[in-house]
Order: C-alpha cells, then structure tokens, then sequence
C-alpha cells in the first residue's frame, strides 16, 4: 500500500507546491489559544528613589497556579485571598523561589473585616521594601476567578493525604490551571516628566506685599499604583486647596475684601516620591530667576496633607514659630477657631526636626525648611509614618465629608484672620467670615469623587494626563499666571526612575497534567488494539458465514 | 494542550480508518486510487450542496429558538445528494459488491475526516488550553466511518434489481434515515 501511496502523493505533490508553502506558514505560525478567563492585574510598584530599588523587579509569568496551603511551591503561580494574606505566607512563597505571586482583592473593600484592612496596610512597607524578582500582582476578584481559586485550592491541598493509588488518580486527572500574562519584561520609562502646577492671586497694594504659598501633592501611593486611588491623602489635601483657591479669588475680587498679601498656590507632583515637584520647584524659583515670589518676602508656607475625616488636626513644624512672626499668627489664629467655632475640633502642634539622615523626608513642609522657608503641615494624621499616607485600601468611603468641610472651614477663616489682620482689630473669635454658603461640602464631595475615581500614581500621569489638565483648567478659572513646571530625572544620577508593565492581562489557561496525556495514549492504544481485534474477529466471522452458507 | 495531544487526538481519529483499510482486504485490489477519487467526488459533491444551499435557501429571520422546520427540512433534503455521490461513486467501480462498498465508504469517510476535523484539531489541539471537545471530536469521527459504511452498504442495496420485494421497504426506511438523521436528532 505505502509505495502507491507514494507514487500518488508524489505525483500530488509536484503540482501542488504552492499549496505545501501555505500549509507550512500555518504550521510554523504562533498559536493563541481560548483561555478559559482573561482578566487585569495590576503589579505592585517598582521604582528607584535616589539609587535605592523598591518593589517587584519582574513582569512575566507563564506558570501554575497554586494557593498557598501547597507542599510545593517552587517556580508556581502562589494565589492568595486578601482575607488569608499575612506576611509569614508571603515569605514562605518567596524562601521557596515561588514563580510569581498573585493576591486576589475583593471587588468591594468594604465588606473586609477592618481588622483585616488595618493588618494589610501595615503590611505594604513591609512588601515594598523587600526587594523581589518575584512578579507580584493584584486582582480583582469575581465569579469565575474566584472558582478557577477554589479549584486551584482543593487541588493543592490535596496532595499532602490520601493514598498513593488516589494521588496517582488525582494527578493525572485533575484541572490545573496555567496563569500566563501577555506583556513584556517591565523596563524604565525614560524621559518621564512630573507635572506641578501654580497659581496666584496678587495682593492689593503694590510692591513688595508678603506672599502666603498654599501647597499640596495631588498624586498617591499605594502597593499597587493601578490601584491607588488616595482618598484621604492626598485627595482631601487637593480638595481643600481647591476651595480656599475659590474661596479666596471671590474675596480677591472685590475691592473692600482684596487683601495685601499674595497667595501662591502650588499642586506638586510626585509628592510620595519624596517631593520631587517641589524639590525642583523650589531650586528653580530660588536659584535660576532672578525675581521670583519666594524670594522676596514669605510670611509662610502652608502645606496641607491628608485632612480627611476625623476630629484630630495637628500642626506639622519643624521649629516652633516665634512671637510675632507670621506663623505664630497662623498658628494662634488656628488655635482660635478651633476653640471658639469648633469646639470638637482637637487642634496641636507637632513639633519634629529635619533629619537629613533619613531616607526619605517625613513631610512637604521640610522641603521648604531645607531653603529657610518658614513652612508647616497641617494633618490629621499625628505622624508622617502612617500607614494611611501609603496605602491601596485609602479609597472613596461613601461616609459624609463633615470632617473634611470642617478642616476646610477652620483653615479658610484661620487664614482670613491672617491676612484680614482681625484679631489685632479687634475680632472676637466667633465670628464667622465664610458662612455656610461659601464653603459647600457638595462641592468638596464632588471634588474627591472626581479625584478617586482614577489611580493617581505619579507613574500614570504624565504631563498630557486628563488629571493634570483638568486641575489647571480649574486653578485657570479662579487664579491667574497659571503655569506648569516639569520635573524630569537628571539622566547621569537620577532622583527617581519609574517602570513600566504596571498593568497586565492574565490569561489563565485549564491544563491537564503530563500523565494525562500519556493515560489518555495508552486507553487510545487499548481502544485500537480492540478495535483491530474486533475487525479481525469479523472478518473470521464473515468468511466462516460465507463458507457456511455459499 | 500540546502535539502530544494532538497526537493523541488524530491517531484517535485515524487509526480506525487504517484498520478497516487493512484488514478489509482492499490492499489486495490496489484501492488506493479509487479510495482518493471517492474523496474527491465527496470534495464535489459538497460543493455542489453548499452552491444549491446558499443560492436557494435564504438565512431565515425568525425570532431565536423559533426551529425553522420547514426549512430545516429542505436543508437536509439536500442531503440526498450525498447518497447521489455514494452511488456514483460505485457505479463507476467495476467488482464486487462489498468492494464498491467499502472502497466508496473509505474514500468518503477519509475525504470527510481530512476536510471536517483535521483543521479544528492542529489549531485547537496543539493550544495550551484542555477542552473535551477534541477527543469527542476524533470519536465522532469513528462513528461517522461507521456511519458511511452502513450508508453505502444500504444504497447499494436499494439499487440492485435482484432484491427481493420484501427487503424494499425496510432499505427505503433506513436510508431515509440516513439522510434526514441530522434532522431528526434536532
């Protein structure tokens, strides 16, 4: 049979070239295959601040998936539920060279137990600092996630039990799922530009009037930048600064109210990355233009950071303000207001040194204290190592916003009484200069949804971000001589270097394991042997029957 | 999942056909070539069958699991072109009877089994992804030769003239069968 099979495939063949090339580019192309679920991760953060690396070095993934009861887990895709995470298993995944790790986050953050949230957001320091080869990733959780992790577990807990004869039976039978992400190896992003923007309301009363500056960081932190949406810091920060920023353009509007002091106010970038907006910011003011606002006369700086819910206010400085000076009169006049118009309010000063020794900067206000700027923080947080500055789980909570007005309020009329020079006059301290109509907590409210609504790490927003042009949309409505100031990394020894491949497809595949196959081949093997004795069989049977009855 | 499955899969499909060949005793009658015409005749047959379909037989607008039967049933009416083909095919071979059979179901079946799986098996096989669908896939396959063996076997029946009159009508219901068996099975 085979050598007219040949002479008939040969005799095919010799007019049929052009068909065999494209039956050989089919063969030869790359295959993509249906997964049984596709769905986004998003990596932890990867960066280098000033020579120091942080974070997950590693983007690609092609491996199995376990949980992380396994026995085995070197080089398998370890799935974690936010609700068993802690940092033993973390570790016992990285001793034993795991292939990637994934944690899966529940859709809604807010049917975690608190004890839970408060323990994972201790946990992400601690998770960023260790520097790893390993991938490791976030996802959201749903339905058909949540079986391919059930399955993954009642498969990976079974290995350690049972006898020899029903693990030989599972292993071959059993689903297991291959976990693949499409993307590249993560690189640096070269050329990455920092955006910070300003703003000014100039005083009433010529030259050489003192200036006030208003700052706040609008980017966030978290373990994940894809999925930190910073709330509370900085969002709150960003909120308030907006306000005061209309606040005071309405009173700067009018004659009678238009003050002698100047209002500078500045949104910088890359806050949580040591203040490299205002870092650069400050050296370009102050070093390379001859006349510049901060160099004349400042009577403060006043930078606001997380001013979220919560009856605690705490004035950040680096050393206590002296009688007379401006910042004393910020600080008495703080001190004021919260006494006499809000009386829940629990209003202190927080008095912490700059230590140049440390790695990073605790708060904004100590860049501007490195340039002998008289400069203070005003938190609700008591101290800058808060878990809560740093965190993924600082989302939108759709609780009231009457702390946050609160703060506004206190800091509105406190500055007012600054720069109206009130209590000299005379002004007792329960009057009230914004009433309820000016400062609206709808549109406090309306401004933090707009800014947690997307992640704002200051990775993902570069200077042509819908973020960055909104913000100076709005300063332009309210201020004048709005300007932008980029800040890019110096390209010999740079400051911060940011990388790429944050967010990625996973494809999780069902695989059956290697001895299936070999199963499968030999009951097709036994089938065929059947079959052949079968037909064989048959064949016997039919020439008997025709012997019998021909 | 891999070639190894792919493997698995296509011997699944084609050794039965390489057994009944064998042992079938048409290597003695130097088949081969016949079987390959078979295929093609199978090649224009279905042509033929999708050019008539697509002319005549518009797609039908009807809501969803509204079943067309009326239309259903033309479709499958054109079926009987297949046996058309079938007996075609073994009149044109000279010998006897269970060789036209067998050379005409062979060459059908393997025409069938190139043209319909070969390709849904390479592409989906070889991927990482598991599915049972392949090997249901190469089982069906076996049926189907089966199948068509019984199909030649009963038009090559209906057409002799020596039948005996009380066998006509049970050949008539099977191969009426035959043809409207996809219907049916809706």
């Amino acid at each position: 049979m085979f050598e007219e099979a040949s002479e008939v495939l040969e005799n095919m063949l010799k007019w049929s070239f052009p068909l065999s090339l494209v039956l050989f580019l089919v063969l030869v192309c790359p295959l993509r295959a249906e997964a049984a679920h596709e769905f986004s991760v998003y990596r932890m953060q990867q960066y280098d601040l000033q020579g120091q690396t942080y974070g997950s070095r590693n983007a690609i993934l092609n491996t199995e998936a376990r949980t992380v009861d396994a026995e085995v887990l070197s080089r398998r895709c370890v799935m974690v539920r936010l609700a068993d995470f802690s940092y033993e298993k973390y570790q016992k995944a990285l001793r034993q060279s795991a292939g990637a790790v994934v944690i899966i986050l529940p859709q809604n953050m807010s049917t975690m137990p608190q004890d839970i949230v408060q323990q994972f957001m201790e946990l992400e320091p601690e998770l960023l600092a260790t520097e790893t080869i390993v991938p490791v990733y976030f996802a959201l959780e749903d339905e058909e996630l949540l079986s391919i992790y059930t399955q993954t577990q009642i498969s990976s807990s079974s290995q350690g039990s049972s006898s020899a004869a029903e693990v030989l039976l599972h292993t071959a039978t059993a689903n297991g799922f291959q976990m693949v992400t499409s993307g590249a190896q993560s690189k640096a992003v070269s050329d990455w530009a920092i955006t910070s923007l300003e703003g000014r309301l100039t005083g009433a009363g010529g030259e050489d009037l003192p200036t006030i500056v208003l700052v706040a960081h609008y980017d966030s932190f978290g373990v994940a930048p894809w999925l930190s949406y910073g709330a509370d810091s900085n969002g709150s920060g960003v909120a308030v600064l907006l306000e005061l920023a209309r606040l005071f353009s309405r009173l700067y509007s009018y004659k009678r109210t238009h003050a002698g002091y100047n209002l500078l106010f500045f949104l910088s970038g890359g806050g949580k990355f040591n203040y490299q907006g205002t870092k650069r910011w400050l050296e370009d003011n102050l070093d390379h233009t001859d006349s510049s606002l901060l160099q004349d006369n400042v009577a403060f700086v006043l930078c606001l950071d997380t001013l979220g819910n919560s009856d605690n206010l705490h004035l950040h400085v680096s050393k206590p303000p002296k009688e007379g000076s401006p910042q004393h009169a910020l600080l008495r006049e703080l001190e004021t207001v919260a006494a006499h118009q809000h009386p829940d309010l629990k209003f202190s000063m927080v008095h912490k040194k700059i230590n140049l020794a440390d790695d990073t900067l605790a708060w904004e206000h100590e860049r501007f204290g490195i340039r002998r700027l008289p400069a203070f923080t005003l938190s609700h947080l008591e101290s800058h190592r808060s878990p809560a500055r740093h965190s993924i789980m600082d989302m939108r909570s759709v609780s009231s916003l009457e702390g946050l007005s609160r703060n506004t309020k206190v800091i509105a009329e406190a500055l007012a009484r600054v720069i109206y020079n009130l209590t000299e006059k005379g002004v007792g301290g329960d009057l009230q200069i914004f009433t309820e109509q000016m400062v609206q907590e709808d549109q406090l409210a309306s401004l933090v949804d707009w800014l947690t609504a997307q992640p704002r790490a200051a990775q993902l927003l570069d200077k042509d971000s819908s973020i960055v042009n909104t913000l100076e949309y709005y300063l332009s409505r309210y201020l004048k001589d709005v300007k932008r100031h980029l800040v890019r990394a110096d390209k010999r020894d740079p400051e911060f270097v940011f990388y790429d491949q944050l967010k990625q497809t996973m494809n999780a595949y069902r695989v059956k394991p290697a001895i299936f196959d070999l199963l499968l081949a030999v009951c097709i093997a036994s089938y065929l042997g059947v079959l052949y004795l079968a037909v064989q069989f048959l064949l016997c049977l039919y020439n008997l029957f025709l012997l019998l009855f021909i | 999942m891999t070639l190894f499955h792919f493997g698995n899969c296509f011997s699944l499909a084609y050794f039965p056909y390489f057994i009944t060949y064998k042992c079938s005793g048409l290597s003695e009658y130097n088949a081969f070539w016949r079987c390959v015409q078979a295929g093609a005749t199978y090649l224009f047959v279905q042509l033929c069958k999708m050019l008539f379909l697509a002319t005549f037989f518009p797609t039908w607008e009807g809501g969803a699991g509204v079943y067309d039967f009326v239309g259903e049933f033309m479709k499958a009416t054109v079926d009987l072109a297949d046996l058309l083909g079938l007996h075609l095919v073994m009149s044109r071979n000279a010998g006897k009877g269970e060789y036209k059979i067998m050379v005409a179901a062979m060459g059908w079946a393997t025409a069938e089994l190139i043209m319909s799986r070969c390709i849904p098996l390479w592409v989906g096989a070889r991927g990482i992804e598991f599915d049972w669908k392949y090997i249901q896939m190469s089982f069906d396959s076996n049926i189907s030769l089966v199948h068509y063996i019984a199909m030649a076997a009963v038009v090559w029946m209906f057409t002799r003239y020596d039948l005996p009159k009380s066998f006509r009508l049970p050949v008539t219901i099977l191969l009426g069968l035959c043809v409207y068996k996809g219907f049916l099975m809706e």
